[in-house]
């Protein structure tokens, strides 16, 4: 059960302390500590060290998916000491504004797929321009955006295909028809599958589904079973 | 210029072809230059026309990049998506959007100018509800289409078409992709010979035209069919060293490979083979790409509508007719000897996959 692990957002939004609280129960390893939103990331820097994460073997940290320029700098000036701890951070490409802000993170970066709403960071050829700008950084992949922008994962399969040495986090949910998260349903499921085999099993799986705090250990079991981890992990969970 | 176009411009198999054999395919190079020229004046006056979800896809000459004075415009807004009552306004405004932009209507209760729904083109594959539309739409999709723009939903539905012919392929769990798909081949070669009746069937129904369809019959229909054969036959021949031992997790190389084929015109898809084999083929090529140059020139000029004007009952005495049929024969013979008599795998691919 190490390699999975909620987004704080999918639980209680800005609440991290709430959803935390939420998952204290769960034999996760992994935590993503999530600030969508900008007015959500002052409060998590602030509360980061009064935060119960030490028992988490893996965190990340999911930077605003959207911010001017002139607040690019200070995003960035928050964040890096996050991730001189060794945490990820993750940063939707069509939010960056100048790429060499987010250099210095190294492979502490990742950029993640977007969904099919963006404009860029959908595809490979969409992604390419990206790492070659941000050469050190990792790659989150969120399966639910790629399923999206190509339900045959053909995209999927490629995107692990030229960015599988970079990955670092996989999200796993499903999208509604208005590109909302949502909880994985059986068709979610058997197409994850086909490329689970390309995410090996020591990258984090963060779910991303939004779940009430009765639906947390189904989606956790959705989510391994997704992901071709299901019997000995969902074992864990169950127990 | 746009990225899309820059593609579409980057030095192409017939171009790479021609360099090679010295050759000089003049009509064949203005066509494509039309064509792009086309595309572009596209790409600018439908901006923002389009809604999401949805891609303008052009098919016939323009996605062959073989524009000609007499091409018309063969198109439809794809939707891959959420329905919404909107989608049937953006099909009138870029109906009235094309007209101000002086393009050639396409037939009105033909197969295109009209919104089509991805569902039946993906899962509409066969059976009685698999109509002669539905048929068209997704075989032309895949051997001779381009969309204009954002192409996620193009992306999307080419892709699903793809996976569908080449998963159903594999019957057993050992079963590998990387073989001819003969779902997909057979699909192609049904749609080749429907191509064929229809032609006989609109002969009787139609009086004009016989000309013209027959001369398109014989090359650039015939065009499609060679180029679909050997984007199937390139399943086997091209992964020959992933052939041993792969299974059906390795679908999506296969359609990806196969999407890279559907982003080519059926021109390019022959000199790319011809390109592998060239000491080979390059007899056949000369020939074949000749005789096409020649066609595409007839079609750029008076001749077209001397054609489009014959009937059958005159045609055996006429000089542009028997000029028609010449090059139509020159073509044949060409892919006769490559599909038949090379010395490439093409002979025994046709042998084992090409008839029964």
């Amino acid at each position: 059960m190490e390699t999975i692990g909620f987004s704080t957002g999918s639980l209680a939004r800005a609440d991290v302390h709430a959803a935390l609280a939420l998952l204290h129960d769960y034999p996760t390893g992994c935590v993503e500590l999530s600030a969508l939103r900008m007015h959500e990331l002052a409060p998590l820097l602030r509360s980061l060290p009064n935060l119960p994460i030490k028992d988490y073997r893996y965190i990340s940290v999911h930077a605003p998916s959207a911010f001017t320029a002139a607040e690019e700098r200070e995003i960035a000036a928050g964040l890096l000491p996050v991730a001189a701890r060794g945490w990820l951070i993750v940063l939707h490409p069509d939010a960056i504004h100048d790429f060499s802000v987010w250099r210095a993170f190294g492979d502490r970066l990742a950029i993640e797929n977007m969904d099919r709403r963006k404009p860029v960071g959908r595809t490979v050829e969409e992604l390419r321009p990206v790492f070659a700008r941000l050469p050190h950084a990792s790659f989150c992949f969120d399966v639910a955006h790629a399923r999206q922008c190509d339900t045959s994962m053909t995209e999927a399969f490629r995107l692990l295909d030229s960015f599988g040495d970079r990955l670092a986090e996989v999200h796993v949910s499903e999208l509604d028809a208005n590109s909302r998260h949502i909880r994985l349903s059986r068709t979610a499921i058997r197409a994850s599958l086909e490329i689970a085999r390309l995410v090996p099993v020591d990258v984090p799986i963060i779910v991303e589904a939004p779940v009430r705090p009765h639906e947390i250990e189904d989606e956790l079991m959705a989510s391994l079973q997704a992901m071709g981890r299901s019997s000995s992990s969902a074992r864990q969970v169950a127990a | 210029m746009s990225e899309q176009l820059a593609l579409l411009n980057a030095p192409s198999e017939v171009v790479q072809l021609r360099e090679r054999l010295g050759a000089d395919w003049p009509s064949i190079t203005k066509a494509r230059a039309d064509a792009l020229t086309v595309i572009d004046r596209l790409q600018a006056g439908l901006g923002g026309h389009v809604p999401p979800d949805t891609s303008f896809v052009v098919y016939g000459s323009l996605a062959r990049r073989e524009f000609t004075a007499g091409s018309d415009l063969d198109w439809t807004l794809l939707l891959d998506g959420p329905s919404d009552p909107a989608h049937r306004e953006a099909e009138i405004l870029l109906r009235r959007r094309l007209e101000e932009l002086e393009f050639k209507e396409p037939n009105p209760v033909g197969t295109f100018g009209r919104l089509t729904v991805s569902h039946d083109l993906i899962h509409k594959i066969g059976g009685e509800d698999d109509t002669n539309r539905n048929t068209t739409q997704r075989i032309l999709l895949l051997l001779e289409s381009i969309p204009i723009g954002d192409a996620p939903a193009y992306t999307g539905v080419v892709r699903n078409v793809l996976r569908r012919y080449i998963e159903e392929d594999l019957l057993g769990p050992g079963d590998s992709p990387y073989r001819v798909p003969r779902f997909l081949q057979n699909d192609v070669a049904r749609y080749w010979r429907t191509m064929t009746v229809d032609f006989a069937h609109k002969r009787r129904l139609r009086g004009s035209g016989w000309a013209l369809r027959t001369a398109k019959l014989r090359m650039s229909r015939k065009l499609i069919y060679a180029a679909g054969l050997l984007s199937c036959f390139s399943c086997e021949t091209e992964f020959v060293a992933q052939a041993r031992g792969s299974g059906r997790a390795d679908t999506p190389l296969v359609v990806g490979h196969l999407e890279a084929l559907v982003r080519k015109t059926p021109l390019d898809i022959v000199a790319r083979f011809v390109l592998q084999y060239f000491g080979e083929l390059s007899g056949c090529a000369r020939d074949l790409f000749g005789a096409y140059d020649a066609f595409l020139s007839m079609l750029n000029d008076a001749r077209r509508e001397h054609l489009d004007g014959l009937s059958a009952d005159v045609a055996g005495e006429d000089p542009v007719y028997e000029e028609a049929r010449a090059m139509g024969q020159r073509f044949q013979d060409a892919l006769t000897r490559m599909f038949f008599e090379s010395d490439t795998p093409l002979p025994e691919l046709t042998k084992r996959y090409g008839v029964f």
